[in-house]
């Protein structure tokens, strides 16, 4: 049994309703949720859910309800995402699985550090198209002409290092936008950022950004 | 792997750790959590590339979450206070008192 079956393993059985989780083979785990049904998740260990992993996933565990990247650092192509979603699999880190485990909604869970910001911007009325390159990163273009390629930075407190690593990892972006809620970018981080020659900002800049004053 | 265990593991397979203060935070100081919250604060640089490069070796079977500050961050976030981390030193001291109650059949 690999280390991220085990983890996920003692994880889900400590922190999720079910009423049991097994490994079945190779990086597939089966879960039997609190109402007596069965579902199969995929625990991998890749730093990189690429849409060829995931398709190969796909053919090794046809049932699959859910896709997991159980690293921290795991990055999610756009592609992989859109495969994923085709296929009705649900697809995320350990906390939305263990989400998905308690809703017993595989098929629309989604990664749940990125889902709300997400959405939201998929409701700006000011966006003409939205291509979404990783899980972290995206285009938006407006409908006033203007586009930008956004970056999605979880970090409680997005330091110097966080900006700079994620444009190392990602490429040039235009916005590194600081979507959690209960933190804000040190100073060293927005100076990072304007020596990179990208906007460190919290959601009410980027609205503003977008003209949805 | 319990957060003392992990906290002497990296420790031990970081050696440029020792330029810098390593500390753990979050649910997996009391729990089992998805994964192990860690902060790192110290100079950036050739010196932070390297400690990187360690670190990834050394977390490559394990679920890290590593967050790296520079001193003046750290310092303006109160980060170490707020959040309650403990240092890895602490941890290991911990680690040890455990093992030494253990092997004594000391509860």
């Amino acid at each position: 049994m690999t280390w991220q079956i085990k983890f996920a393993l003692e994880y889900l059985q400590k922190n999720a309703r079910l009423n049991s989780a097994e490994h079945i083979r190779d990086d597939a785990i089966k879960i039997e949720l609190h109402d007596g049904s069965e579902v199969i998740a995929i625990i991998s260990a890749a730093y990189k859910m690429t849409t060829e992993l995931a398709a190969q996933y796909h053919v090794d565990f046809p049932d699959m309800s859910f896709l997991c990247g159980y690293r921290k650092e795991c990055i999610w192509d756009g592609g992989a995402i859109r495969y994923v979603q085709e296929k009705q699999i649900g697809w995320g880190n350990a906390g939305s699985l263990s989400d998905a485990v308690e809703s017993g909604d595989f098929i629309n869970a989604e990664h749940k550090l990125y889902f709300f910001s997400y959405r939201l911007i998929r409701q700006m009325r000011s966006i003409s198209n939205l291509d979404r390159e990783y899980d972290r990163v995206f285009t938006m273009s407006l409908k006033n002409g203007n586009s930008y390629r956004v970056g999605m930075i979880m970090e409680y407190e997005p330091t110097a290092d966080s900006i700079r690593t994620f444009w190392d990892q990602f490429g040039p972006i235009d916005v590194a936008w600081n979507i959690n809620p209960n933190g804000s970018p040190t100073q060293q981080a927005i100076n990072t950022g304007q020596e990179l020659g990208c906007k460190v900002v919290k959601w009410e800049e980027l609205k503003q950004l977008m003209g949805n004053h | 792997m319990k957060a003392p265990e992990v906290a002497k593991y990296i420790l031990t397979s970081c050696p440029t750790l020792s330029e810098f203060h390593a500390y753990m935070f979050g649910s997996s100081l009391v729990s089992t959590g998805s994964d192990f919250d860690i902060l790192i604060v110290g100079p950036s640089g050739d010196t932070l590339s390297q400690l990187k490069l360690e670190i990834r070796a050394a977390g490559s079977m394990l679920p890290l979450d590593v967050l790296y500050m520079l001193p003046e961050e750290a310092e303006e976030t109160n980060f170490v206070s707020r959040k309650k981390c403990i240092s890895f030193e602490n941890l290991c001291k911990l680690n040890n008192d455990i093992t030494k109650k253990c092997s004594t059949g000391v509860a």
